[in-house]
């Protein structure tokens, strides 16, 4: 009798074996991605599947998740999801989310889809493959998901258009066209290991424990679907790397280049989301700090310990990026305050118990540098001078966050950087901005930056006011502005006296 | 109350404390499953129960659907056994794995001797032959110690009457210190085994390097006598660490062996011999001593490891820095019933390291 297959034969079986020769055509001209970016492959075969999944039974599971998910999304619209949520000043994360974060797993799709096609591996090209089927997936539920409140809040109406034009969202954006159009080893490194493996359970615990903890039920069913498919995605995130770092010891050093950026992009990324946590949330979860030491400087940490035995180091500027844990979201969300008047969402001063939480999550830095502006802030309110930045903020070349950040071991003082290309002057919000550019600058010098073309004359105007009506398609005095005063409040209170 | 959970296909079996995950249990006594979230969202660690009961715990219904659940599935990272159990994971038999049946054997002392001057060698008699592979262990119940003590087994397998253990004397330690001082030749206790998926594959061909730290002889003692009973003329490399002369035992055996036999080659290295030993051999830990012997190339070996945690962790990594990585790489980690796990978190990044 013939030996029964075990699972990894089986699926071997099935996948490899849609390989093929070449025997008339030349093999590097079918994937004429594999080698330019340095990266050495001596023996495709030693790719172990990171996960054994066949189309029918990918259907099978989907389809089950599917049903389940739409029947949340059904009761949660019917039921009038939205008036139980704890504060419609929660309602403006998801305004971040769709307009920033969606679309970026829109772009997963793509980017899995294009390296699902270039990788000479077959194992490699089909998990792939697999992974952005999941994305297209989670951009569609994310939509679905937060489609209800589309009908009832302002902000939500032109979320992929606004993606592509607002000058915020253009730092997520730029993100992910800066991997997709590196290589297809670099993409993997940057998206499937440093984004899907490091960073994934500091933008999606805060997102979907955000929205558990604010009564957003469509958002948190969502994720825990989205999260059954992550754990694909996290096991190729690792085999990736492992394999690379396997394959040829010229290797190494490509990926801890890699490593370097893409955790410094990561961190610069993520920025949006500890802002988020710490003062876009009614409810709180936990604050970015006490996020950051358990989902990186722990569950990282163990990571770097095990990829130290293949050589490799802590990112570059993992000094800096600790102490970032102490400012960053501090800083964002000042900046988006005064600047509210050109964002999509609502913003506001925290109130008197958020500072205090604020105080006592940020012991060493809130009372000391933060607090201060933010009980300036209220009494210029409270005066009838609610304050707006005038001006539009300078862009990091890289990372096209304004240059809101300072020196670490100086927060009264703004991180400026810059270096000289062909005679032009760029500027970065960080060293570690600056490095990524001048590894590459014939990459970086195309960076559409929002600011620099509303200047050029290419967004419209000549008002803010104009741009933000016209060229981003923003409904003015409705989704923008504080959120004292805004019709999502007006609606809300509305709502409340009528139950 | 604690449960016995068995890990099909391997058989290796896991003992789970009440209210433990398996996946909990499993990590902590070197049985690898598969995981990654830990929390019950993620349905990497799906498993099938094949006997037995089990609470699901707080699995997701995305992770772990209606259907599923019918099926028998279960999420190891938050399923709490209620009974003892056998599942079935998405784990890898190795080729080589032959398998053999656990059983319980009475062991009478024959011989004892002091291989150096904190380990003894142990002889004992079985009372029916036990079938293993070289580099196996045994489960010893000691009288008066609760639970039992593992101890690899030293003799080959083509003798399988005896059984030969090398026991290093741990302060404080209440089994290997009742082993040391208090049993004598004739005295008889219960054994059962063989354990464990430390084996030689001798499926692969390449060349071997075997790292062995105090007691942790034992094992490749075993492999290498078995690979040369059965004529094998691969190369063979056995380092040995020990701290200074005379915790090298065995080595007029493996000197004699070397001799005999020009594909084997003996390496010990002291890291800290005493002026009077006048020793003229490598002066540093045992992995230093590969990576020099090696100039810090391995590649295209199978490398064996048994010894005490941070010698074989040290090793992990000037091997993996010398080009031999996780698939080349196996492993015996001598753990004291004192250890305990640091609680440390583990990232996924290796299976079995």
């Amino acid at each position: 009798m013939a030996k029964k297959l075990n699972i990894k034969d089986k699926y071997r079986l099935l996948t490899r074996d849609l390989d093929w020769a070449y025997s008339y055509a030349d093999r590097s001209k079918a994937f004429p991605f594999e080698e330019f970016e340095g990266i050495k492959i001596t023996d495709w075969s030693k790719w172990e599947d990171p996960f054994r999944l066949t189309m029918d039974a990918y259907w099978k599971y989907q389809a089950e998740k599917e049903k389940k998910l739409y029947a949340i999304f059904d009761a949660f619209s019917q039921n009038n999801g939205h008036l139980n949520i704890s504060d419609p000043r929660y309602v403006n994360a998801i305004k971040i989310f769709l307009t920033g974060v969606s679309p970026l797993e829109y772009q997963a799709y793509q980017g899995f889809a294009h390296v699902g096609r270039q990788f000479g591996g077959v194992g490699a090209r089909v998990a792939c493959q697999m992974q952005s089927l999941d994305e297209l997936r989670h951009v569609q539920t994310q939509i679905h998901a937060m489609s209800h409140y589309n009908k009832f809040f302002d902000g939500f109406q032109d979320f992929s258009h606004m993606h592509d034009r607002v000058w915020y969202l253009s730092v997520p954006k730029s993100f992910f066209n800066d991997a997709r159009a590196a290589g297809p080893f670099e993409f993997m490194i940057a998206i499937g290991f440093s984004f899907e493996y490091v960073l994934t359970n500091l933008l999606f615990v805060p997102f979907m424990s955000g929205a558990a903890h604010n009564g957003d039920m469509a958002t948190v069913t969502f994720g825990f679907s989205a999260q059954s498919d992550e754990a694909r995605h996290m096991t190729l995130g690792l085999e990736i790397i492992k394999f690379l770092l396997e394959q040829h010891e010229d290797n190494v050093p490509i990926v801890q280049k890699w490593i370097d950026k893409w955790f410094w992009r990561g961190t610069r990324l993520l920025t949006i989301v500890a802002m988020m946590m710490d003062y876009m949330l009614p409810n709180k979860v936990m604050s970015w700090k006490e996020a950051w030491e358990v989902y990186f400087e722990e569950a990282g940490g163990a990571l770097f310990k095990d990829l130290a035995r293949y050589g490799i180091e802590m990112p570059k500027y993992a000094d800096v990026i600790e102490k970032e844990k102490d400012h960053v979201s501090h800083q964002a969300w000042w900046t988006f305050y005064t600047l509210g008047h050109a964002a999509g969402f609502h913003t506001w001063i925290p109130t008197d118990q958020e500072l205090d939480w604020l105080s006592e999550k940020y012991p060493d830095t809130f009372d000391k540098y933060y607090r201060p502006r933010w009980e300036l802030a209220k009494k210029m309110a409270d005066e009838g001078n609610r304050f707006y930045s005038p001006g539009l903020p300078q862009l990091c070349t890289t990372c096209q966050i304004p240059m809101i950040f300072t020196e670490m071991d100086d927060p009264t003082k703004t991180c400026y950087r810059d270096h000289v290309h062909n005679g032009e002057r760029y500027h970065f919000c960080s060293d570690g901005c600056k490095d990524i550019f001048c590894d590459e600058p014939e990459k970086y010098v195309q960076s559409w930056l929002p600011v620099h073309q509303i200047f050029q004359g290419n967004c419209g105007g000549p008002d803010v006011a104009d741009i933000l009506s016209d060229f981003y398609k923003m409904n003015v005095g409705a989704d923008n502005l504080d959120i004292e005063g805004s019709p999502d409040l007006e609606r809300w209170k509305k709502w409340q006296n009528a139950s | 109350m604690t449960y016995e959970v068995t890990v099909e296909p391997t058989g290796e079996v896991i003992t789970v404390e009440e209210g433990q995950s398996i996946l909990h249990a499993a990590l902590r006594q070197g049985v690898w499953l598969p995981f990654a979230c830990g929390h019950g969202t993620c349905a990497t660690c799906k498993c099938r129960v094949l006997e037995g009961d089990v609470d699901i715990g707080e699995a997701s219904p995305f992770a772990l659907m209606e259907m599923e659940r019918e099926e028998g599935l279960i999420l190891t990272c938050c399923a709490i056994p209620e009974s003892d159990v056998t599942i079935e994971a998405d784990i890898d038999v190795d080729d080589d794995f032959m398998g053999f049946t656990v059983n319980d054997y009475q062991a009478t002392v024959t011989n004892i001797e002091d291989l150096s001057p904190t380990i003894k060698g142990i002889t004992f008699q079985l009372d029916s032959s036990m079938e293993f592979q070289a580099g196996q262990y045994v489960n010893v119940s000691i009288p008066g110690v609760e639970g039992t003590r593992a101890f690899s087994i030293a003799n080959t397998p083509s003798d399988n009457q005896v059984l030969e253990l090398h026991v290093r004397l741990l302060p404080g330690g209440l089994g290997t210190t009742y082993l040391h001082e208090q049993l004598r030749v004739g005295d008889s206790l219960e054994v059962s085994g063989p354990y464990g998926q430390f084996f030689a594959r001798y499926s692969d061909p390449k060349d071997v390097i075997f790292i062995a730290g105090g007691s942790g002889l034992s094992s490749p003692q075993s492999m290498i006598l078995d690979l040369i009973e059965r004529g094998d003329d691969r190369k063979i490399y056995l380092f040995q660490g020990a701290r200074n002369l005379s915790e090298l035992y065995n080595r007029e055996r493996f000197e004699q062996l070397q001799k005999s036999h020009s594909n084997f080659h003996y390496i010990p290295a002291l890291n800290e011999p005493e002026a009077t030993d006048e020793w003229t051999g490598y002066r540093c830990f045992v992995h230093e001593a590969v990576n020099q012997y090696f100039d810090g190339k391995c590649e295209g070996h199978k490398a064996y490891l048994c010894g005490p945690p941070p010698m074989i962790d040290a090793a992990i990594t000037t091997l993996m820095q010398a080009r031999l990585f996780e698939r080349d790489i196996h492993m015996e980690r001598f753990v004291s019933a004192a250890d305990t796990s640091d609680g440390a978190s583990k990232s996924a990044l290796f299976k079995r390291i």
